[in-house]
């Protein structure tokens, strides 16, 4: 998928894409990636498996995330250069978003 | 008193899929537990009698999924319950919070969208069937003898009356997609 079209589908981002995105700037399986995110949230995102199956889906067919090898029966995933792209990019916005609004906050 | 309880149009009663692994969960509330679907389970199922637990249940329709589906959600630890048409079905025994295989809105209203996808294959077959007997009725009506027309006619008010059933069901989920 060219970087133009990645822009339009996924910028502005759901919260579960970005974080399941970021999450893969390491190599994890679909489960890995759920306890990240928990983590990182400090247990508010408690990413499902169905949830995660098919963002897995949509980000890998689009050349986002790709997969890195298969370990005891599980998939698993690491973020592409146009992935971090998009990561980058989306990090901007909210960062922008933050900075406009913290003032009045 | 009896150790088995069947169930006849299960998946009929309760359209939309959060109205049916409801139904399921209160079941298991209630001491009645499914531990297998199969191709019919929409048609008759059959629960047998278990101690009474919390039970999250899951509908979720894949018509051709990846390799790694199954054991995406067994890594979570959902139980595969098998495959009831498109749609598959899992299990998760709980305590305290109610586990969600789909935690956020997008996902529920994709899961719900391909439900209403596998109404609307079976909608377009019996819609397709209605139009082209309808046509043959108008092409051959003087041909045709007096039974073969009444046998066709019959024919042709069930096929209407199954199609007018799912485009109703078809509406319905589409007006409830994101529930």
């Amino acid at each position: 998928m060219s970087i133009e079209k990645a822009r339009k589908r996924y910028l502005p981002m759901s919260e579960t894409m970005f974080y399941i995105l970021f999450s893969l700037k390491q190599e994890r399986h679909g489960y890995a990636i759920m306890q990240r995110v928990k983590e990182l949230t400090k247990g508010r995102i408690t990413l499902g498996a169905g949830t995660v199956y098919s963002s897995l889906g949509k980000l890998e067919n689009d050349g986002l995330i790709q997969a890195a090898r298969e370990e005891e029966r599980r998939k698993i995933y690491i973020i592409t250069p146009l992935g971090s792209q998009i990561l980058h990019e989306e990090s901007k916005r909210i960062t922008e978003l933050y900075s406009n609004v913290k003032e009045s906050l | 008193m009896s150790n088995k309880k069947t169930i006849f149009f299960s998946a009929f009663r309760y359209l939309l899929p959060s109205d049916y692994e409801n139904w399921l969960e209160r079941m298991a509330v209630d001491g009645w537990l499914i531990d297998r679907f199969r191709q019919w389970s929409s048609i008759v199922m059959t629960f047998r009698r278990a101690d009474p637990g919390k039970y999250r249940f899951v509908y979720d329709p894949q018509v051709s999924p990846r390799e790694e589906y199954i054991d995406t959600y067994k890594q979570f630890g959902w139980e595969y319950l098998g495959r009831m048409a498109s749609a598959h079905m899992w299990r998760m025994k709980y305590e305290g919070e109610r586990p969600e295989a789909f935690s956020d809105q997008d996902s529920i209203i994709k899961r719900n969208k391909r439900t209403i996808a596998a109404v609307s294959v079976s909608f377009t077959i019996f819609l397709v069937t209605v139009l082209v007997m309808g046509a043959l009725l108008l092409v051959y009506n003087n041909s045709l003898s007096a039974p073969d027309r009444t046998q066709i006619i019959i024919a042709e008010g069930l096929f209407g009356v199954i199609m007018l059933a799912l485009g109703t069901v078809m509406l319905f989920l589409r007006k409830n997609e994101t529930h």
